[in-house]
């Protein structure tokens, strides 16, 4: 039970960056934004935080640091998005790979420094309880930070006026327009709002679950599962969370495997992430294909769980709408 | 009451409205009329908020402004129904009511929607996501939506298209209702004058850009074609061709046949057409007549059944077999689904007939300039020609000894004298053999051009009419669900 | 719409560049270098000699082949964000056909690259199929098999390919000299490799251009749906696009293990995938500029290897200035159209 309990923790920890980028990108999605710049934000915003953390010896400053970072880069991507009209997957691209370089050129002088970390929020008195104590007792604060973002953003997108609007702008821009609701506005604001939240990620790698700054820090490629598993969790916060602790479990039991099989090279285990990625989306899609469809349709009782399993994205995800332009 | 003043709208130099002014009295109900392209829904758009004007002025409540936003427009109580709802499919009918509405929780929203369906006698239920409605009632729903709203100003956008004709009747008497008690002022935009007829208490009439009537009752129909159309109002539509005799050998035939899309399924259907003859599909959106022509043809799949080409079975409907069968396939949405936008004419000429060697510029002469008028230069890219243009282009790039064309919608889009040269076109075809299969979401131009009507009704053949049996009423009650044998039973 | 004055798209162009380096100038200033002398270190680094046109030129080579092949499933409309690991697998491919020769000359040399061009485009095939029949994006597809096969690339350096006695990242045996593509002179590029980048040039032009596969290939492009009803085969025409791809990114790899390396070692691609898929952005995928493009990213990229050595800086600043351009020409791109919607509308 001891040992169960400490790999629960173990996947919380791992899960949390991955949650907390998750529902951002999930967020900006809705919206009908798609930020590719994901794995360059994650990387620039975790050295951010880890220098200002460092030099100011505040690892919540760090943390702020970090999603004014991811901001940022998302406010670049809106304005360049939505309102230069240029392809949002072309520009995204760009600014993963110009925040990677620009990462390690700035964080150069803070690679491999000693620096402050988060570490461990302490609750007395659940030690004691079965499961619950060993998870939570003493854990992370990022874990914290991901469990409560992704209650505040299903909140928000399903309980709230806002996330109406939010899930409309995404859904057709045009109707959204005609309500009266302004559009571009709309979207530069989650853009910034899930960009922050991706920063948060960021911080959360190089503050507590991979201390530091270094190349490569740890975190390389972790944007891209993020992105593959906004699809997996269907737009849908819960989800989506429940999908990045998923994969967050597949690193940990890596790490089990590689103690299990020590004749294969380490370097198989720190890939295995991507093929999964590749499979979960083909997993996904799959509901989509013809033969699936007409299995379902034989048997009316499997299309429950088709219709959950393959969910449609919003409907105006990447396009761009201007208003000028009328209706 | 509002004044529209001097309104022009630009897009680059075509002129889609072209110093239009125009006085709207509450209480009153116009109708607005005139071709596709007469720029009838852009001067509603301006109405709305939904487009600036390049210039000219709106009065409104006593205040004269240059433009409206979508938010000011809703405080002047004036509010719009598009012809494809403008709504969201994937939320709620709670959500898609409140969104754009003051705050309120979602009970509030629910005792709304209940009260004023009850006043209008309508029938939702809050959490059914909107995609599930029929067009018809999604239309209501914003309608209800917009007197929720305070309007006081109703502008419909061709609201007839694609419900039943049971479903207009209740849409004109609410409509009525709505001027006469209420003194709600009602544009209705259409290019169908008999509704003008019905409901109007003036008629507005647009051509090119420009106003260039309004007429009172007693509406004389010759001057007000003549108006609407000019000189293209002249000009012979021809007679739908005598059907030969019924071979041996039927052009389609379909056995148990499945069809399966992405959306849903439907089958088993049996059904047989003759060489030479045209074949109307009537029913809602969504009825299964988009699957229909989309399996005969081989783009959606057909898991069981089979079906014959002029003798030969085929057991599985692909695409490029099907094609090189003679079976040809044309989409209303011609530029989305059928064209290159960026590809000149040539080069869809080339792609079109690829046993074609050499040089094509005769062949494009005979083909496109001389049988079908298309006067454009062959560097031409599709994205820049007209729609009437597009459907020239489309059909000449169809083989002369294509055995079946199944078409969408044929003259979506089109001005009058398109549409009948299209039309014209098409029954040519089909008195040199061919078959035609269409659909048309226009009850009227699929009953005016069918030797048979399949109608469609809850994705499944509700039965096929006879062009003798084929009216309105008849076609309409079997779109709206009621069974043949009741209907053929009362008929006779 | 008319066509803008060659002295306005200059104008454009010169707008681009500034702000390229207002945007560089800022992004670099937190690090505290002077910016100035870092970009004449730069480029200096990168025109300076004879031996760094060399260097220049032989990352050109690779660098071109990519960017010249992500233009065919561009033209597609396809982002073969994959062709880094294209250029990896043919690397692989090129080592593995190159293990059972101690020496040899063209005949080996010819094998190894045929092989990796095999290699390329079955990498690229995967990524494709997964795209046609899996309804898998060829972003995801493509980016999750660049990361695979650099897992199987330290696999094969650290498992069945290690060098006797040490394995470590600094890849395979080294290959016999006999083995290697002859040089230009005293230059370390090949002329071999160059010869085939202007070839693939010449080829690629031929075949947008003037082959009605390449007439198919923008119908499929621009409207997929309408290719089918056209039957133009738009899913082989996908396929044979990645795969062409990715027979010039196994090429570009060869020419890393066979005139750059002369072995397989987990950084053998260099990012040029990546890098590529810059430039043809850049170059907006005409393939005229394409060429050019690649010559002023090799400067740039041969230039920041001596910022380490003479400012004491990370040599990744020649990725920021690429990604800055690149941004810059977007940015200017859309203030472009902004204007021109404005002028129109008033």
């Amino acid at each position: 039970m001891e040992t169960f309990g400490l790999t629960i923790a173990a996947i919380l920890v791992a899960g949390a960056p991955l949650v907390l980028a998750t529902l951002g990108e999930t967020l900006t999605e809705k919206a009908g934004i798609i930020n590719l710049s994901l794995d360059g934000s994650i990387l620039l915003s975790a050295m951010v935080a880890f220098a200002i953390a460092t030099t100011f010896d505040n690892p919540w400053l760090g943390v702020l640091g970090g999603m004014a970072v991811g901001a940022t880069i998302a406010g670049v991507l809106g304005l360049i998005g939505i309102y230069l009209g240029q392809s949002q997957l072309a520009v995204g691209f760009v600014l993963t790979l110009l925040c990677r370089d620009l990462a390690y050129f700035l964080g150069h002088s803070f690679s491999r420094q000693p620096g402050p970390n988060l570490g461990l929020w302490h609750i007395p008195g659940i030690g004691e309880i079965t499961l619950f104590g060993p998870i939570f007792a003493s854990q992370s604060p990022v874990v914290y930070m991901g469990l409560a973002a992704i209650f505040a953003c299903w909140w928000w997108m399903y309980r709230t006026e806002g996330g109406m609007r939010l899930r409309a702008v995404g859904e057709s821009p045009r109707a959204a327009f005609g309500r009266g609701i302004r559009v571009r506005l709309v979207r530069l604001c989650y853009c910034l709002a899930g960009g922050a939240l991706v920063g948060m990620a960021g911080a959360a790698f190089s503050l507590a679950v991979k201390p530091g700054w270094g190349r490569p820090q740890g975190c390389e490629g972790a944007g891209w599962i993020v992105l593959a598993i906004v699809i997996f969790g269907g737009w849908h916060p819960v989800r989506a969370a429940l999908g990045a602790f998923f994969f967050a479990a597949l690193q940990v039991s890596g790490i089990y495997l590689q103690e299990i099989f020590p004749s294969i090279p380490a370097p198989v285990f720190q890939v295995a992430p991507f093929p999964m990625m590749i499979l979960t989306l083909l997993a996904v899609n799959m509901g989509r294909q013809g033969w699936v469809q007409d299995i379902v349709r034989r048997h009316p009782f499997l299309k429950k769980f088709s219709n959950a399993w393959s969910i449609d994205a919003p409907a105006a995800l990447g396009q761009d709408f201007d208003p000028k332009k009328g209706l | 009451m509002i004044v529209l003043n001097d309104i022009h709208k630009h897009y680059g130099r075509v002129r889609a409205n072209d110093g239009i002014s125009l006085t709207l009295e509450p209480g009153q109900i116009y109708a607005l009329v005139g071709e596709n392209g007469a720029g009838k829904s852009t001067l509603m758009r301006v109405l709305a908020g939904h487009t600036r004007p390049t210039s000219g002025t709106i009065e409104i409540g006593g205040e004269t402004i240059s433009y409206l936003t979508p938010t000011l427009a809703r405080e002047r109580g004036v509010g719009m129904l598009y012809q494809d709802p403008l709504d969201f499919p994937a939320m709620p009918v709670w959500e898609n009511f409140q969104l754009g509405a003051p705050k309120r929780t979602k009970q509030e929203v629910i005792d709304v929607i209940g009260e004023l369906s009850y006043r209008l006698d309508a029938c939702f239920l809050p959490d059914e996501p909107v995609s599930s409605l029929t067009v018809g009632e999604r239309q209501l729903l914003e309608l209800l939506r917009l007197l929720d709203l305070g309007a006081t100003t109703l502008i419909l956008d061709e609201p007839t298209t694609g419900i039943t004709p049971e479903q207009k009747q209740d849409l004109f008497n609410l409509l009525m209702k709505l001027a006469r008690e209420e003194q709600h002022t009602i544009i209705l935009v259409t290019h169908k004058l008999s509704e003008a007829y019905e409901l109007a208490d003036s008629i507005l009439i647009m051509r090119q850009g420009a106003l260039v009537s309004t007429l009172q009752p007693p509406y004389n129909e010759k001057e007000l074609v003549t108006l609407m159309f000019g000189e293209a109002a002249e000009g012979v539509e021809d007679e739908l061709p005598q059907l030969p005799p019924a071979g041996p050998t039927p052009r389609l035939a379909m056995n148990d046949t499945h069809f399966a899309g992405p959306k849903y399924s439907m089958g088993p259907m049996n059904f047989i057409a003759q060489p030479g003859e045209c074949i109307g599909l009537a029913g809602l959106d969504g009825s299964g007549q988009e699957l229909f022509l989309r399996g005969i043809c081989g783009l959606d799949r057909m898991p069981r059944g089979v079906m014959s080409l002029d003798g030969k079975e085929y057991r599985s409907n692909d695409f490029n077999t099907l094609r090189r069968a003679g079976i040809q396939f044309v989409p209303a949405d011609r530029l989305e689904m059928a064209l290159f936008p960026a590809l000149n004419l040539m080069e869809h000429i080339k792609l079109a007939f690829p046993d074609r060697r050499g040089d094509l510029t005769e062949f494009y002469e005979t083909q496109c300039v001389e049988s079908f008028n298309l006067r454009a230069h062959p560097d031409t890219n599709a994205s820049e020609l007209s729609g009437g243009n597009q459907q020239r282009l489309l059909l000449s790039l169809i083989p002369d000894d294509s055995s079946l064309l199944l078409m969408e919608h044929p003259t979506r889009g089109l001005d009058a004298g398109s549409a009948r040269q299209v039309w014209n076109h098409l029954k040519g075809r089909c008195a040199k053999g061919a078959s035609l299969i269409f659909f048309s979401p226009d009850l009227d131009e699929v009953l005016e051009h069918s030797h048979r009507v399949i109608v469609f009704y809850d994705r499944a053949i509700a039965g096929i009419v006879d062009r003798e049996h084929a009216t309105m009423d008849i076609v309409g009650a079997l779109m709206a669900g009621k069974p043949i044998s009741e209907l053929m039973e009362t008929t006779r | 719409m008319k066509r803008d004055s060659l002295l306005e798209q200059i104008g454009w162009l010169g707008a681009a560049i500034a702000l390229a380096l207002l945007l560089t100038i800022i992004v670099t200033l937190p690090s505290g270098a002077p910016p100035f002398e870092t970009i004449y270190v730069l480029f200096k680094g990168g025109v300076g000699s004879m031996s760094k046109i060399g260097r220049v030129l032989a990352s050109w080579v690779p660098l071109t082949l990519c960017a010249v092949g992500l233009l065919i499933p561009f033209t597609a409309r396809l982002w073969n964000i994959g062709v880094e690991g294209q250029v990896i697998m043919g690397a692989i491919f090129c080592a593995g056909a190159m293990r059972p020769f101690d020496e040899g000359g063209m005949l080996q040399i010819a094998i190894a690259i045929i092989a990796a061009m095999i290699g390329g485009a079955l990498w690229a095939l995967l990524a494709g199929l997964l795209r046609v029949f899996g309804r898998v994006h060829e972003i995801f597809s493509g980016l999750g098999l660049n990361f695979v096969a650099l897992g199987i690339t330290l696999w094969l350096i650290f498992g069945p390919w290690r060098r006797p006695g040490v394995a470590s990242m600094s890849g395979t045996q080294p290959l016999d000299m006999s083995l290697w593509l002859p040089r230009l002179g005293k230059l370390s590029v090949s002329w071999v490799g160059l010869a085939l980048t202007f070839a693939a040039i010449i080829v690629i032009y031929i075949l947008m251009h003037r082959t009605e596969w390449g007439l198919k290939l923008r119908a499929v492009g621009e409207n997929p749906k309408a290719a089918t009803l056209f039957s133009l085969g738009p899913r082989r025409r996908l396929l044979q696009s990645f795969m062409i791809c990715g027979a010039l990114a196994g090429l570009a790899g060869a020419v890393q293990v066979l005139g750059v390396y002369h072995r397989l070692l987990p950084a053998i691609s260099s990012n040029y995938g990546y890098t590529a898929l810059m430039v043809g952005m850049m170059a907006s995928f005409r393939l005229g500029l394409v060429p050019f493009i690649c010559l002023f990213f090799a400067i740039l990229n041969v230039g920041s290897i001596q910022l380490p050595l003479q400012m004491g800086l990370d040599s990744s600043l020649s990725g920021v200035i690429q990604g800055i351009m690149v941004l810059s020409v977007f940015i200017v791109q859309g203030l472009r159209l902004w204007l021109n919607n404005k002028r129109e509308a008033g």
